[in-house]
């Protein structure tokens, strides 16, 4: 069979295969219509733009996590080298992730302590988390002296004044 | 006497070609003038011009569904979701020539999603819409034949793989130009000639 004679046969088949459309169709279509169907959309648009290049949710969710991490550092203020960024996401995931672990196990051994009548205060709630040298915890130490543990994990022995420079160093780093 | 006549007669015969090939240029423009202003006044949020396109264009989709092989049901529901995506990505739309591959690689899209969601499900055949094969107008033509040789061309078409299906549907059956049917399956005009070819080579041994 020639490809004309074919092409033609599939002309007649387009024909022999058209059918009425239910009458209804056209009007419920037209009732799906947006009201604002204007090109210019808003709010999710990114999400859609992600997901119709065919990322999975997941990657596209990852995208925009990485793009708040960077968006941040940028309007933060930061060091915008390649060295600023890792270092700025690396402390935002210590926030999220390891600092506020941290946080929440020397608060639980802040109430372990208080339960033990110890003199020991928390300034978890209070400091400031990006605050590495931030004072979470002190303890009054029985001669006098004071242990402090920072908001890295560290810890350190000091005397009061050294105590109240800390912690006036904290609340400043707060105000900022 | 008679050769006057007969000059006069083909004189009138060309005339009459050259009116219809202007008539069919004009209509061309005309339709160009008309997809162009009917896209302008969509991009810029036109809800006539939504009502206008959807009568435009329903039934095209619809029977572009149909011979994707979906049946009635689903057809429609498809139809309806090609239509719900077109709004969503108005801003997509670039110019009236653009109208017709832009709704249709819509709906080809549809269609993919709908198959790889509905992996199990039996694909109806363009036999089983029930639609009766017209007579042709061709004297001495064997009607019968013909019957059979178009209902052994239905299901040769039904039995494709879906992207040379959807390539002989574009471009035979909803007449899309190459470019147009090709920017609707998303591939260039090279690599859609050569599925055409295929489909036809695959078609032409089975309808023989």
């Amino acid at each position: 069979m020639s490809k004309k004679r074919l092409t033609k046969l599939l002309n007649d088949l387009a024909d022999a295969t058209v059918e009425p459309v239910r009458p209804g169709l056209p009007e419920d279509i037209k009732q799906q219509i947006p009201k604002q169907l204007s090109p210019h959309k808003g709010g999710t648009d990114t999400i859609h733009i992600v997901i119709n290049l065919r990322i999975s949710k997941l990657a596209a969710a990852a995208v925009i996590f990485i793009t708040i991490l960077l968006c941040a550092g940028l309007f933060g203020g930061r060091d915008w080298t390649s060295d600023g960024i890792i270092h700025g996401i690396r402390d935002s995931l210590a926030w999220l992730g390891a600092g506020r672990a941290d946080a929440m196990a020397v608060r639980s051994r802040y109430e372990d302590l208080a339960r033990q009548g110890k003199n020991v205060v928390y300034y978890g709630d209070s400091i400031d988390p990006a605050d590495s040298r931030g004072v979470l915890l002190q303890l009054k130490l029985p001669d006098g002296e004071y242990r402090v543990v920072f908001a890295d994990g560290s810890t350190k022995i000091v005397n009061a004044e050294e105590l109240v420079e800390l912690l006036s160093q904290t609340l400043l780093k707060r105000k900022k | 006497m008679a050769k006057k006549a007969k000059l006069t007669e083909q004189k009138t015969g060309f005339a009459h070609q050259i009116s219809r090939t202007a008539d069919v240029n004009k209509r061309e423009k005309q339709l160009k003038e008309h997809r162009d202003s009917l896209a302008a006044r969509l991009r810029a949020g036109d809800r006539s011009a939504a009502d206008e396109f959807v009568d435009m264009y329903h039934q095209q989709i619809y029977l572009f569904m149909r011979r994707l092989g979906h049946n009635r049901q689903v057809s429609e529901d498809l139809t309806q979701e090609s239509f719900l995506q077109a709004w969503q990505h108005i801003s997509q739309l670039r110019n009236g020539r653009a109208l017709n591959s832009w709704l249709y690689r819509i709906a080809s899209n549809v269609s993919k999603l709908y198959w790889r969601r509905h992996k199990g499900r039996e694909m109806t055949s363009i036999e089983e819409t029930g639609t009766d094969v017209p007579e042709s107008s061709e004297a001495g033509c064997d009607i019968i034949g013909r019957h059979e040789q178009l209902g052994r061309l239905k299901k040769a078409v039904a039995l494709l793989p879906a992207k040379l299906r959807q390539a002989v549907v574009l471009h035979y059956m909803q007449h899309l130009t190459i470019a147009e049917a090709a920017e609707a399956a998303g591939v260039r005009e090279g690599t859609f000639k050569s599925r055409l070819n295929r489909a036809l080579e695959t078609l032409r041994k089975q309808v023989i």
